[in-house]
């Protein structure tokens, strides 16, 4: 199964304007890069990983700063 | 008031060097019209040179840095310019903001435009645009053009004429859809179509030079 496959089938949808898998049901969002640049296993394990649905976890290959962490919440919660 | 982000500075930034990008864009394409010009004259039916130039508009300009990899705080993902990093962004850095394509059909006049082109920047830097294997598809460079600018970057770039025109429509058509147009599937469907009108150039070219009776 392809990653998007499996991201898809977990009810994640693609945001093209900020290039992440997201699914705000769980509060996780998935980079564009952190999905090119895994195994589909690594996909499958922070999908089933346990986090606080009241917070997002952002799954980049590089963290994000505070202030993009902050933007992209607040652009998530508007959606 | 609302505070002003880094888009609304960025933005401020663009029109305050648009003048400066399109001058760019003209020196650009004048000089390049002008060195290929003796090409343009011996060309031969069926062959063709096209000069097209551009200046990059603001919302591509502010994509394409903010997609950028390795910048400080920030690894572009999420496409969010970091708040804390209001300093950290340039458009200046952008090697692209005017930008002449020079496409080519057949592929032995490619050659002919890149060398002639070549040796009158000799100092510009070399950034080949490559195919998913690595391999060259279409030389491109960046530098300025002291004349019109000293700090904003210009890009030319010669391309087999059918692949450079695919580009163009598979680039108005894919542009927002990143993902699609980055998946395997997409990838390798490009791959063929490039496959392909590659073929097709040398067969024609061939064509071409073989005696005929």
């Amino acid at each position: 199964m392809k990653k998007s496959e499996i991201l898809f089938a977990a009810n994640y949808r693609y945001d093209f304007d900020r290039d992440l898998y997201v699914n705000p049901e769980t509060k996780k969002a998935f980079s564009l890069e952190f999905v090119d640049d895994h195994t589909p296993e690594d996909v499958l394990r922070g999908i089933e990983e346990k986090t606080d649905h009241n917070a997002w976890t952002f799954y980049f290959n590089i963290r994000p700063s505070d202030g993009v962490r902050r933007l992209l919440e607040q652009d998530l919660e508007a959606a | 008031m609302q505070e002003r982000t880094v888009e609304d500075r960025l933005r401020e930034e663009y029109f305050d060097l648009l003048p400066e990008i399109q001058r760019v864009v003209w020196q650009l394409e004048a000089e390049i019209r002008f060195h290929t010009l003796q090409i343009l004259h011996d060309l031969k039916d069926p062959e063709q040179l096209l000069v097209k130039s551009r200046v990059k508009d603001c919302d591509s300009a502010l994509k394409s840095l903010v997609q950028r990899r390795g910048l400080r705080l920030s690894g572009g993902e999420g496409r969010r310019f970091d708040p804390e990093a209001l300093e950290g962004y340039s458009l200046l850095s952008l090697e692209d903001l005017a930008g002449v394509r020079v496409l080519v059909f057949p592929n032995r006049r490619l050659n002919e435009v890149d060398s002639a082109l070549r040796s009158h920047f000799p100092d510009w830097t070399f950034k080949p645009i490559r195919n998913e294997g690595r391999a060259v598809l279409a030389p491109k460079y960046y530098g300025t053009c002291p004349s019109a600018s000293r700090r904003v970057f210009g890009e030319y770039q010669i391309v087999p004429m059918l692949i450079g025109l695919f580009w163009e429509v598979e680039h108005s058509a894919m542009y927002k859809f990143r993902a699609v147009a980055n998946s395997k599937e997409m990838r390798d469907r490009r791959a063929d179509v490039e496959r392909s009108l590659s073929q097709f150039e040398d067969g024609v070219e061939r064509f071409l030079h073989t005696p005929r009776s």
